[in-house]
């Protein structure tokens, strides 16, 4: 597939956005053929040093979030505080498509960065928004992060604990993934809207809206005044059946015993208890669900008695369902993960391997990763293909509006 | 905002598919305009009408989540293993321009539902398939949920945990909701491709790619060998001016004192502790950090003796910042969740609020939703817009095709 055969070849996409949800999105339109400008300010967008600053990141040798979230991308640095940064900037988005901004509010006023400011210079323009909040309200100028907007406060959080336990633990980033895909739909639409009308568009969505809308269900029920009471704790679940247990390495098994009064049998043999069948305290369901937490002891005990290959094996064997709770280190290794694409190889040396987009389609493959810029790599490059005279860029340069 | 306005209007969307990824991304099309066709099993049509009786959901009377999936759509119940029914069913494919399937693979060679089946049908069809872990591969033809393929495969619940405790939880539905905005993104590229080359394709995504992307920081570090490290649960904190605290009636404050070197005072003088300044063992953020564990059994009490609003209070105006861990029943009445269009009114006096989609679009709002189809509500209607006569329509009837 040549790049001009991926749907969107010859979309320019500007993304003047931190961090990972909205720059995210713009590596998903690359990731389909568009050719996407990263412009960072002098330091640099701050997601290049997160697996440093970061205490909640896995440390690597390789940047490797830097390398997934500006996959083929190509970085210009404008200062956009100084006005020919600001005026240069003009100039590329009068020949772009698409602009991704996440800054907060007020930063976009100061920077005349408001889609009203940027319609002005290309009204076909899509400029799509990501915000923490949303765009008006009390806290619209709030800096929002995955883990505050999208988990914290959206009562995700709170929700995902176990009766008694602290809130539940989001992994790095995976609220400003999910969203990723949400600002793709929206540039989408848009794309869609500028094809039968000939006019851009503002399009965009919030972190908050986001968790909410992954929790639908719950917060649906919510507007219906239904709550879900929390989850009891494994060593006192409500159903000895249908809980999780700890293996001896450390590792867990989702026992899920649907067929339970088929499966019981069979269960007692695999964690070679035998004597349970007879044992007239778990004679029957009902017996069986009102000691859960005696049942779930003695459950407990045997799974922590072999490691976790040991149970998958003869669970299998035995026919008894389970689920499959893998560890990160998991992953990479696992066959169906290459099959369902969610692992792909890519152009990088240092880094062979990368995730790849989750959307699959039949007419195109995503761009294989070539390596994510360096600061200000492309700024030549690219203030040439907008117009800029090497004079222009030469005195932009001199000035420290561009580097 | 007429109707014909929506970027969707004119779309015409088979959703032959069940429970809520799926159908979930066939409601963001409706929201923006497109008439979306559900095809069911004629009785108890999708499972998911059923699911507000499920013990794992919040309880209600009111059926919430049926509101919230099946918003906006047209219901038709053809039994598609009724040799009368495939007729009708081509005659909707034959003017459709999106269909949504979600059968495991072995059920659509079965029922002839494939893209290689459709294509010959019509060419012009975007084919948007979701399963759970890919077309391909060992696991193709396992039926693949949310918490099994999204959450338990990927990593995501075994990386969701406190240092030594058991693994994360998650909400009913958060994985396939997310993955619905993936499978709209990838339904707007085969539109897209089809208005560049006059040809319907096959577009798709499964819910472990989706799992994997959203834990894309801890996988792409698994990657290249690195490991996510251990969070500390609350009661063994790192640095237990970042930690996490439960209050008097069960909630938890996070607090985010990054800056002790400037708000230490401030701190203990807010809480009701100036003795702690003056406490030898405290004395400096060295001695905070390597006596975490002392400070945080200090401040554990501190906290556990007010509510969750008194610490609201006594630290507004301070400048200690916190972080809110809020719960669905105060977001739904979120000033600022209003402002983002999180929640829509709808004209079901039975279930009046509902979560609305998080793309937001500038030239476009949202349909409001009524009450979503029964079983079969428009099966006729949807037939004589085929062109069935209603002697057609009776033999359907009566030989079973038709519910």
């Amino acid at each position: 597939m040549t790049e001009s055969g991926l749907p969107l070849a010859g979309l320019r996409v500007l993304d003047i956005s931190s961090f990972i949800a909205a720059p995210a999105a713009a590596v998903v339109l690359g990731d389909w053929g568009a050719d996407v400008i990263k412009i960072e300010g002098p330091d640099g967008d701050a997601n290049r040093r997160i697996m440093h600053d970061s205490s909640n990141y896995p440390k690597g040798e390789v940047n490797y979030p830097w390398q997934m979230d500006s996959r083929n991308k190509r970085s210009l640095v404008l200062d956009l505080k100084q006005p020919p940064a600001r005026a240069a900037l003009d100039r590329l988005i009068a020949t772009s498509d698409v602009l991704v901004c996440n800054f907060p509010p007020p930063v976009r006023d100061k920077l005349r960065l408001t889609y009203d400011d940027v319609k002005q210079v290309n009204p076909k323009l899509i400029y799509a928004s990501l915000t923490g909040y949303g765009e008006s309200g009390p806290d619209r100028d709030r800096p929002g992060f995955d883990v505050t907007a999208y988990f914290a406060r959206s009562g995700l959080l709170d929700a995902q604990r176990y009766e008694g336990g602290p809130p539940g633990v989001p992994v790095p980033a995976q609220g400003d993934r999910a969203t990723a895909m949400t600002l793709v739909s929206a540039i989408l639409m848009a794309l869609i809207h500028r094809m039968k009308t000939g006019e851009g568009s503002w399009v965009g969505t919030s972190l908050l809206g986001n968790g909410l809308w992954s929790c639908g269900v719950i917060a649906q029920a919510a507007l219906v005044g239904a709550y879900l009471p929390h989850r009891p704790p494994p060593d006192r679940p409500r159903s000895a059946l249908g809980t999780i247990y700890r293996t001896s390495d450390d590792r867990w098994l989702q026992l899920t015993i649907v067929r339970e009064d088929k499966m019981w049998p069979g269960i007692c043999e695999t964690i070679g208890c035998p004597e349970l069948l007879d044992d007239p305290r778990f004679a029957t369901v009902e017996e069986r669900r009102k000691r859960s937490g005696e049942l779930a002891t003695i459950l407990g005990k045997a799974f922590a008695s072999r490691d976790y290959e040991h149970w998958r094996k003869t669970m299998s064997a035995h026919g008894i369902t389970f689920g499959v709770i893998s560890r990160p280190q998991d992953v990479p290794d696992d066959a169906q993960a290459v099959a369902c694409g969610a692992i792909v190889d890519t152009a990088i040396p240092e880094m062979p391997r990368t995730l790849a987009n989750p959307i699959r389609l039949g007419f195109a493959e995503q761009q294989i990763a070539k390596p994510a810029p360096a600061l200000g790599q492309h700024s030549d490059q690219i203030l040439a293909e907008a117009g800029l005279s090497r004079d222009e860029i030469a005195s932009l340069r001199a000035s420290g509006a561009i580097r | 905002m007429s109707e014909e306005a929506l970027p969707l209007s004119g779309l015409v969307v088979l959703d032959i598919s069940s429970f809520i990824a799926a159908p979930a991304a066939a409601v963001a099309l409706a929201d923006f305009g497109a008439d979306v066709i559900k095809i069911e099993p004629p009785g108890e049509g999708d499972p998911h009408r059923h699911n507000y009786k499920n013990a794992s959901y919040p309880q209600s009377d009111k059926n919430f989540p049926w509101q919230l999936d099946g918003r906006l759509k047209r219901s038709i119940a053809l039994d598609l293993k009724n040799a009368s029914a495939r007729a009708v069913l081509e005659r909707l494919i034959g003017r459709a321009d999106v269909m949504i399937v979600n059968f495991p693979p072995p059920a659509r060679e079965r029922l002839k539902l494939r893209w290689e089946d459709i294509e010959p049908i019509n060419p012009r069809l975007v084919y948007c398939s979701l399963t759970g872990y890919g077309e391909t591969g060992p696991d193709r033809d396992r039926p693949g949920f949310d918490i099994t393929a999204y959450f338990g495969r990927s990593g995501i619940l075994d990386a969701a945990r406190y240092e030594g405790g058991p693994p994360g939880l998650s909400l009913p539905a958060q994985g396939d909701r997310a993955t619905a905005m993936t499978l709209v993104a990838a339904i707007l590229l085969g539109l897209r491709q089809r208005d560049r080359t006059g040809k319907g394709s096959w577009v798709g995504t499964s819910l472990y790619a989706n799992g994997v992307w959203a834990n894309g920081t801890s996988a792409a570090g698994a990657l290249i060998g690195a490991k996510l490290p251990p969070r500390q649960p609350p009661d063994r904190p790192r640095n237990a001016l970042t930690n996490l605290y439960r209050t008097r009636d069960d909630r938890w404050l996070q607090l985010l004192v990054v800056r002790d070197d400037r708000l230490w005072e401030p701190f203990c003088a807010a809480i009701g502790r100036p003795d702690l300044t003056a406490d030898p063992r405290f004395i400096d953020r060295g001695e905070r950090r390597t006596r975490a564990l002392e400070l945080g059994q200090e401040l554990a009490p501190v906290f556990a003796a007010k509510s969750y609003a008194e610490w609201e209070g006594v630290f507004s105006g301070t400048g200690i910042p916190f972080g809110v861990v809020g719960r669905l029943a105060d977001v739904i009445d979120d000033e600022q969740a209003a402002h983002a269009g999180i929640f829509a009114d709808t004209t079901n006096p039975e279930v009046p609020r509902t979560v609305n989609n998080p793309i937001r679009l500038g030239f476009a709002k949202p349909r409001t939703s009524g009450p979503p189809p029964a079983v079969g509500q428009h099966s006729e209607e949807i037939l004589r817009e085929l062109s069935y006569s209603d002697a057609d329509i009776a033999a359907l009837r009566k030989a079973g095709a038709l519910g």
